[in-house]
């Protein structure tokens, strides 16, 4: 059953389009990250759904539930932000309990609700604490508890992880799943980091301009990316400008290279314009692997990157990296070296030109 | 460490030139205070007695100490919705304000009470005709206070709002805001327990300020003929020697013993925020 719908939602800013056409209906608690880069429209819309912004048209509903045009103290909706955003007058125990006294709970409640919410982020020994004596991560634990305390219809996240090193971020955001998944609360997620949106996230929305790119799990938005954007940002990917040679066999050109996609390319014609998009990781030399796809290529670099190798070839006149796991036994090629790789149809993606 | 080095890393010139400042406020402060000592060598503190006994010293002083919670009273209700109304929706009319805020730098007090005394010297009438609905202000007691209060306001507006301006900046009030909003706060709470508490020692200091103003006033007190501390310090200083200097001295240490209050206050307070 749907609990948050973001129907046909656009805002602007004077001649300046901020979010077009948003779509979205997320279930009771899930968690769906909004990634894409600055400016792509993901804080405005996590924004429209705060009621910081009002929509320049389309509906929101909770529990279909009208809520476009209440204020923001009136949604119950959570929200965490990227600068913590702990009232410094206030102890620990204070923040937590400040929109259960704002809602006149009873006292003997909010005290019950605050000591649950400081053992679920393991902070009962800094309840008398203020904000200014606790660490980031800690900051931003209580600014999660605060949040949670109000048992909001929705937790939106506002890159809560942005201002930590990268250690706390990592632990941070299991234990954020946790807390969530624990609580069967559905958030939302605004993320530029690629790798936040994959490990957290139960649905990704790819935003660009404004605009949704693609949605979907993150296994479909790594694997199966609809859009060059889409393709482009989550991963490091290869791409290229192909022709169609064959629709019917699924037989691609890059640059006079052959290539066989598993992609239905039945819709297209030969000799139209494409992109092809090939991942680094699908990519291996052919003595490693016999599979579908193989064509001469150029060694042009190698570069160590820790776990995985990256290496640069030339293949045609277009240019491909291809990782590969390291390990000690590791026979690398030499730069200049002529070689053969290869992939499977699966790993060959057609995207719109 | 030999002596040459110590003396070399001895900061001489910034002693030097902290020590010419300080004499330079403190000597006229030990000479006032020491003729204040002087009237009688039997009895160093007669001054301070005489002044203290004075029926009109007290009146005038509580009077002025009224006028100045006033001012800061109504200066706070007004300029931090204000300014917090700026910092948060209107950043675009910042630089407006600002400007008007120092206006009282450029227009002077005596400018500033005529133009009160000529406008609020005659009654108040329905418009286009001559029914009166409010005589004069300047005619009775409640509406020259009404008009002195207003003025101050106007003359302390530039530290008042510099002061709450930048308590405000040192705050992420549009976050907080936002934070507090979703957790279901309106706007009377915001303001009274979010904003109002963490701008406090931004607020004592535009108030000690305002208070210094208000109290050491004199040309829109006499002008408009009220019994403040400061027409009552000057005629006092016309006519006597050691009382004025007497009551001088005493108001620095006040100012002081205020500053050192806010300072113990505010340095809290920061300590707390600094670790941030």
């Amino acid at each position: 059953m749907t609990h948050l719908a973001l129907k046909n939602i656009s805002k602007h800013f004077g001649d300046f389009t901020a979010v077009r056409d948003f779509d979205l209906e997320v279930k009771k608690g899930e968690f769906v990250s909004f990634l894409g880069p600055s400016g792509c429209g993901k804080t405005t819309t996590l924004r429209i759904i705060a009621g910081f912004e009002i929509p320049s048209s389309g509906v929101i509903t909770i529990n279909d539930m009208d809520i476009t045009n209440k204020a923001p103290n009136q949604r119950n909706v959570g929200m965490v932000f990227q600068s913590y955003a702990l009232f410094p007058n206030m102890t620990v125990s204070q923040n937590i309990g400040f929109g259960l006294r704002v809602r006149k709970e009873k006292e003997s409640e909010v005290k019950d609700r605050v000591a649950e919410m400081l053992s679920i982020i393991h902070m009962e020994e800094k309840a008398n604490s203020y904000p200014y004596q606790l660490s980031g991560g800690q900051m931003q634990r209580v600014a999660l508890a605060r949040a949670l305390a109000i048992r909001p219809e929705v937790l939106l996240l506002d890159e809560p992880l942005s201002a930590l090193d990268a250690k706390i971020r990592v632990a941070l955001r299991a234990e954020i799943r946790s807390i969530q998944q624990k609580l069967g609360i559905t958030a939302i997620y605004v993320t530029h980091d690629q790798e936040e949106a994959l490990s957290l996230s139960d649905r990704i929305v790819v935003m660009n301009k404004g605009e949704m790119e693609q949605v979907g799990t993150p296994f479909e938005i790594y694997n199966f990316p609809t859009t060059v954007f889409s393709a482009n940002f989550v991963g490091t990917l290869n791409n290229a400008s192909a022709e169609v040679v064959d629709p019917a066999n699924g037989l691609i050109s890059i640059g006079g290279v052959q290539f066989e996609s598993a992609v239905d390319l039945k819709e297209r014609k030969k000799g139209d314009k494409v992109r092809v998009a090939i991942r680094p990781e699908r990519l291996g030399f052919a003595s490693e692997q016999k599979k579908a796809n193989v064509v001469d290529c150029t060694i042009e670099n190698i570069t160590f990157l820790g776990s995985i190798v990256r290496i640069q070839v030339t293949i045609g006149k277009a240019k491909f990296y291809m990782d590969t796991f390291n390990n000690p036994f590791l026979e690398l090629p030499k730069i200049g070296d002529k070689d053969q790789v290869t992939c499977s149809k699966e790993a060959v993606l057609v995207l719109d030109e | 460490m030999t002596f040459i080095t110590r003396l070399r890393r001895f900061p001489f010139w910034s002693w030097l030139w902290f020590m010419t400042g300080a004499l330079y406020f403190i000597l006229p402060l030990l000479a006032t205070f020491e003729f204040s000592l002087s009237w009688d060598p039997q009895y160093p503190l007669k001054a301070y007695q005489r002044a203290f006994e004075d029926q009109r010293f007290w009146n005038s002083f509580m009077y002025s100490n009224m006028l100045a919670l006033t001012t800061i009273l109504i200066s706070i209700i007004l300029i931090v919705p204000t300014a917090y109304w700026i910092r948060l929706r209107l950043p675009q009319a910042r630089r407006i304000v600002e400007f008007i805020t120092l206006m009282p730098f450029v227009v002077p007090a005596i400018i500033l009470v005529f133009g009160l005394i000529r406008i609020y010297s005659q009654p108040f009438t329905v418009p286009f005709t001559d029914i009166v609905i409010l005589q004069p202000l300047t005619n009775f007691k409640m509406g020259t206070n009404i008009l002195i209060v207003a003025g101050y306001m106007v003359l302390s507006m530039p530290y008042m709002y510099r002061s709450v301006d930048t308590g405000m900046r040192t705050v992420d009030v549009r976050t907080l805001t936002e934070a507090a909003q979703s957790l279901g706060a309106n706007w009377f709470i915001i303001i009274t327990r979010i904003i109002l508490p963490n701008i406090r020692s931004a607020l004592l200091s535009g108030a000690l300020l305002t208070f210094a103003i208000v109290v050491g006033e004199v040309v829109l007190a006499s002008f408009l003929g009220v019994s403040a501390f400061g027409p009552y310090l000057f005629l006092l200083g016309q006519h006597r020697a050691y009382e004025p200097a007497a009551l001088s001295f005493v108001s620095f240490l006040l100012t002081w013993l205020v500053m050192g209050l806010i300072q113990l206050v505010t340095g809290s307070q920061e300590q707390a925020a600094g670790a941030h």
